[in-house]
């Protein structure tokens, strides 16, 4: 397991390369001068020959990748331009909401979806499942954006159960953890249940239910276990498409995640930290998928056989 | 795998708590204040670099002088002063006992390192009159002056002179007023998130309030955070739901929703705000002052108060608040809503309207850019605007940006018409947006006039009193109007609201806005 | 004997199209949907209001007989930019979407045909933008083209390209060991005759079905660069826009929030609805008991 485990994180590592030359050069991409893209319009000469010996901008471009990547690896993503502090300290800050909103959000469209699903199955085409699958497909088309608005206007100014944003006390993850949870229910839903009908046509089911054993206690015990596999892995590999829908949803509530500094860094035009946002986020997605392949791999011994 | 599972489950929970318990605790003396919307994105509390500050610079630092609502000036940290009866030199006595955060004295010594501060930074103008300060003893200054400034103690009084501590100012260089800004006020900073969040603390040393407050202690209020939400609606929703307990600006829409609210107490102050559009008198077609002229006489200035804000304040017709006496300038140079003088202008000018009711000439179309800030105030109005410009043929297009960076685009002096205000009760403010030397910002329109630079220097620096400075101040004005560097749109008021089951302030604003001296007296109700 | 096997699959789709429209859920996702088209195209007759000429002091009108789903800050009807914003929003997606099944095809097809080194170049980008979720794509393009009509198209067609050049791909290698291209093939054919007349003939149906469903996504992508304020810009109409605006009002006009995003979800649920509908077609053993 163990020498799974780091032969895929080595797997990893040219992906993450990959992603950082793509990161790197988006300030060479956007129209103009690099060095204006990393300093605020109108500084003087002093200031501009310090950012260019800095990030080596006369340099080649390989070299003045090098020069960028051996900073993220001491940790140095540079100097925000708007916020004048260092780039680790906005993420740093900015790192414990998004990682909250987006676990618990993970945890909540796991939960709600695994029973969703279950109930689904068990009623399988009756008028409970329909009811439930059309549920939730109206709920993951739905923009997440407006989802959220429409829960503000329901729960905090018309109800005032919660606070209408920022992230000041826990009941102020409620809304946001729900829009996205919601959102994300639909493909565990769908996913549980069709590995369970399909778990529950296996052999060893149908021996359970010769063996007299109750059909409740087969489809919870048995069945649903035996269909777990897939929607763990699901879990995992949605978990970008959980923080993409963070992005949108902190910006709704306001909460000072990774999504709103990225969002306003876009429209500050403050690329350095919109790099450190997006390989932050990027590096999300493949740990992500790591854990995902791994959880897999613990699960079944077939996936660990097959990498060998 | 269930085992699996609950670990992980686990493990996510330890590290939530663990995550979560960084979010503070509530205090009971806190209040959580809101900017007004045109404050956000003040990018440093850096007085003497800054063009922009909040109100909450003025409770970080303090001033020479303070200046009341009936724009008196009174005693702060100088407890007296004498004027030279020719103008030429001021003496100062400072008030004893006064520290900076960081322990150093507040003494003499401190004023001309201080001023010396000022070269080369965009502010000068505000002590340039002075030749040479002159340390008499300890608590004791005086000012040797280039000229007379009849304008000296409304500079004093205003916060891009609130005092800094010179040595940490040297030593933070870039960073002071950032992530950190030491001064002698009766707050401390403790975080400063640019376009989010600031965090005061009570400075519990301070026993040197102003007159304009009752209590000259410490302040009531242990910690103040001051939260910058750029969307009004949210920042009216949480005051309704509490999660805020005051807003230094309402936009004058919601008033209507906020008197009905039982809890919320509504302040209306007179303004010192002017919203305007500004034009690039440097770029083409906006070179021809025919076609600015045009454009600044098809803004419907009624129409935009009547629907926009409801009534509520009153319309812009020249550059500056009514309540200055340099307003009142001669009808003619007035700019008010006449779509025929544009339309006439136009014609003149070689713009013919075309069938899709954009006008052109010679083929091209009279196609023009309109920046603005995306908050929603700005885009609302910059929307109508847009519309009006469109009835008399001219198709301006939008384009928006986060209001902590326009001012950095202006630099690059790319605009052509632009939506903006300013909050300024003194004249000197046309200097300020269309002096020749401040192209880019703040001079938007990229102004810069042979015979607007002798009036400007006449004005700034050639009064010897009040009564000459205000002349001098009104022709400059009228000037700069004759040549539509700008078109004038919309004087709103201050609406400050609170929450008063959770706020108790002094009966009377002090001051010119809720400011410091509102702050000293506010407590928290238990 | 090829000639017969391409053509056959036109055949079958347009077929599929129909037997979709014949079962409930198709018909009604599918109705919609025509409907949309019609109303976005002819909005401009079917409503006696114009989408940017404002009226100041009919502004917040709630939904009334003159203004059926009422007025928006500027006082302009919102029934009609709603209708209005179809065809931006619509056309942005559709066209996008078109343009990234598109140019995925080529790659795909590229990729599963030839193998080797352009295979493994090609796969290696796809996975590297299959790995980010397709708002931070988008968000990126965006911050590089700047805000507007144009960047979202851009942004849009890039984030959905690994998708179809993924799927084109397994479809061609899937096909391309079948015994009629192998035919074809030693029969003398060239390789573009191949590609052409062949194997994008008989691979497109999956892939064509995968981009009506993402056209859905394309929407709500639209919408979200739109309420991030990168979308269209004023007074052009997109649903976007038009909810971005709205969220300021949404305590003192939800009207302007609510109808919009209803507009978008229901688009969104048709097409969804539409697509499965096509899929069950697709699949025999699956076809819908309503047919």
């Amino acid at each position: 397991m163990t020498a799974y485990v780091v032969r895929r994180l080595l797997m990893l590592v040219p992906v993450f390369l990959a992603v950082s030359v793509v990161i790197f050069l988006i300030i060479h991409l956007i129209p103009g001068d690099p060095v204006d893209n990393l300093i605020k319009i109108g500084s003087g000469p002093e200031q501009r020959a310090a950012i260019v010996a800095r990030y080596g901008l006369d340099r080649s471009l390989p070299e003045q990748y090098l020069i960028w990547l051996a900073g993220l690896v001491r940790g140095d993503l540079g100097t925000a331009i708007v916020a004048q502090r260092p780039v680790s300290t906005l993420i740093a800050q900015a790192l414990p909401h998004s990682l909250a909103l987006g676990g618990l959000s993970l945890l909540v469209s796991a939960g709600v979806g695994i029973v969703l699903g279950a109930v689904a199955m068990r009623y399988r085409d009756g008028p409970i499942d329909q009811a439930i699958m059309g549920g939730v497909l109206l709920g993951s088309t739905l923009p997440t954006f407006w989802l959220g608005l429409l829960m503000i206007l329901l729960f905090s100014v018309v109800l005032g159960w919660f606070p209408v944003s920022g992230a000041r006390t826990w009941s102020s993850l409620v809304l946001p953890v729900l829009t996205i949870g919601l959102a994300g229910t639909a493909l565990v839903v769908r996913v549980t249940r069709i590995a369970m009908i399909e778990a529950a046509q296996k052999d060893f089911v149908l021996l359970l239910h010769a063996k007299g054993l109750p059909p409740s206690r087969i489809r919870l015990r048995h069945v649903l276990r035996h269909a777990l596999t897939p929607v763990v892995t699901i879990l995992a590999l949605r978990i970008g498409w959980i923080l993409g829908g963070a992005v949108t949803v902190e910006v709704v509530f306001a909460r000072p995640g990774l999504g709103t500094l990225l969002i306003k860094a876009l429209n500050q035009h403050d690329y350095p930290v919109v790099q450190a946002c997006l390989l932050m986020l990027a590096m999300a997605v493949m740990l992500g998928t790591l854990v995902g392949d791994i959880l897999q791999a613990a699960i079944d011994p077939r996936v660990r056989a097959n990498l060998k | 795998m269930r085992k699996l599972l609950a670990k992980a489950a686990l493990a996510a929970g330890i590290c939530f708590a663990g995550l979560c318990a960084a979010v503070p605790a509530v205090f009971a003396q806190e209040a959580t204040i809101v900017f007004n919307t045109n404050e956000v994105g003040a990018p440093t509390y850096n007085p003497i670099k800054a063009s922009m500050l909040n109100a909450a610079t003025g409770l970080i630092y303090d001033m020479l002088v303070e200046q009341d609502a009936d724009l008196s000036f009174h005693p702060h940290l100088a407890e007296s002063w004498e004027e030279a009866p020719d103008g030429m030199s001021w003496v100062f006595h400072l008030k004893k006992g006064v520290t900076f955060h960081n322990g150093e004295p507040f003494n003499a010594q401190t004023i001309p390192a201080w001023l010396e501060l000022f070269k080369e930074s965009d502010n000068a103008y505000m002590s340039e009159a002075i030749d040479k300060v002159e340390v008499v003893d300890d608590y004791t200054v005086k000012f040797a002056m280039k000229h007379p400034d009849p304008n000296l103690l409304y500079n004093l009084s205003s916060t891009f002179m609130a005092i800094p501590e010179p040595k940490a100012y040297k030593a933070l260089g870039d960073k002071f007023g950032v992530t950190e800004a030491i001064g002698t006020g009766p707050y401390k900073l403790e975080t400063f998130n640019v376009g989010s969040e600031t965090v005061l603390v009570r400075n519990d040393a301070y026993t040197w309030g102003s007159p304009l407050s009752k209590n000259t202690g410490p302040a009531k209020i242990q910690k103040l955070t001051f939260r910058e939400i750029p969307e009004e609606s949210t920042a009216f929703l949480e005051l309704k739901t509490g999660g805020v307990d005051m807003l230094l600006g309402v936009p004058t829409d919601f008033m209507g929703e906020l008197k009905s609210e039982p809890n919320i107490a509504l302040l209306t102050l007179p303004g010192s705000e002017v919203a305007y559009m500004s034009i690039n008198v440097t770029s083409a077609p906006f070179t021809d002052i025919k076609v600015r002229e045009a454009a600044a006489f098809a803004i419907n200035q009624q129409e935009i108060l009547d629907s926009i804000y409801g009534g509520v304040g009153s319309v812009a017709n020249t550059f500056l608040i009514s309540a200055l006496p340099e307003s009142q300038v001669d009808p003619k140079y007035l700019v008010k809503y006449d779509p025929e003088r544009s339309k006439t202008l136009l014609d003149e000018a070689g713009w013919k309207m075309a069938d899709d009711g954009i006008r052109a000439k010679d083929g091209t179309p009279l196609k023009v850019s309109l920046w603005t800030q995306s908050d929603t105030s700005f885009r609302r109005l910059s929307e109508v605007v847009q519309a009006q410009l469109k009835a008399v043929g001219i198709d301006a297009e939008i384009t928006s940006f986060d209001s902590s960076s326009i001012r950095d685009q202006y630099k690059s002096g790319k605009q052509q018409l632009a939506v903006r205000s300013y909050e300024w009760n003194n004249a000197d403010i046309v200097d300020w947006f269309f002096g020749g030397d401040r192209l880019g910002y703040p001079n938007t329109s990229m102004f810069n006039d042979p015979k607007a630079e002798e009036l400007r220097k006449k004005a700034m620096s050639g009064s010897a009193n009040s009564e000459q400075r205000q002349a001098n101040f009104k022709t400059y004005h009228e000037y700069v109007l004759s040549q539509f560097p700008m078109a004038p749109i919309y004087q709103p008021t201050v609406n400050v609201a609170y929450n008063k089951d959770r706020l108790v302030l002094p009966e009377h604003i002090r001051g010119t806005e809720v400011g410091p001296a509102t702050f000293m007296d506010m407590t928290v109700k238990e | 004997m090829t000639a017969a096997a391409s053509s056959a699959r036109p055949a079958l789709r347009d077929h599929l199209v129909a037997r979709a429209f014949r079962t409930k859920t198709g018909a009604i996702a599918g109705g919609w949907l025509v409907l949309l088209a019609l109303a976005a195209i002819f909005a401009h007759v079917l409503t006696p209001y114009e989408y940017d000429v404002q009226q100041l002091s009919a502004a917040y009108s709630p939904p009334s007989l003159s203004h059926w789903l009422g007025t928006d800050e500027f006082g302009r009807d919102l029934l009609t930019r709603i209708l209005y914003g179809a065809r931006i929003s619509l056309s942005v997606s559709v066209i996008s979407i078109g343009l990234s099944v598109l140019a995925g095809m080529v790659l795909g097809a590229a990729a599963g045909y030839f193998g080797g080194r352009l295979d493994r170049m090609i796969t290696t980008v796809i996975d590297l933008s299959w790995s980010f979720p397709e708002i931070l794509v988008a968000l990126i393009l965006v911050a590089i083209i700047g805000p507007g009509v144009t960047g979202t198209m851009v942004a849009i067609t890039v984030a959905y390209l690994a998708q179809f050049a993924r799927l084109t791909r397994a479809q061609v290698m899937a096909i391309k060991s079948e015994t009629f291209i192998e035919a074809a093939s030693g029969l003398g054919a060239s390789h573009r005759h191949i590609l052409f007349r062949h194997l994008l003939p008989n691979a497109i149906t999956p892939v064509l079905v995968s981009g009506m469903l993402a056209t859905g996504d394309a929407i709500i992508l639209e919408a979200t660069l739109g309420f991030f304020g990168l979308g269209a810009q004023p007074p052009t109409p997109s649903w976007g826009a038009m909810m971005s605006s709205g969220t300021a009002l949404l305590f003192k006009a939800p009207w302007i929030i609510i109808f919009p995003g209803l507009a978008a979800a229901i688009t969104v649920v048709s097409i969804n609805l539409f697509g499965d509908a096509l899929i069950a077609g697709l699949d025999v053993r699956s076809r819908p008991r309503t047919e």
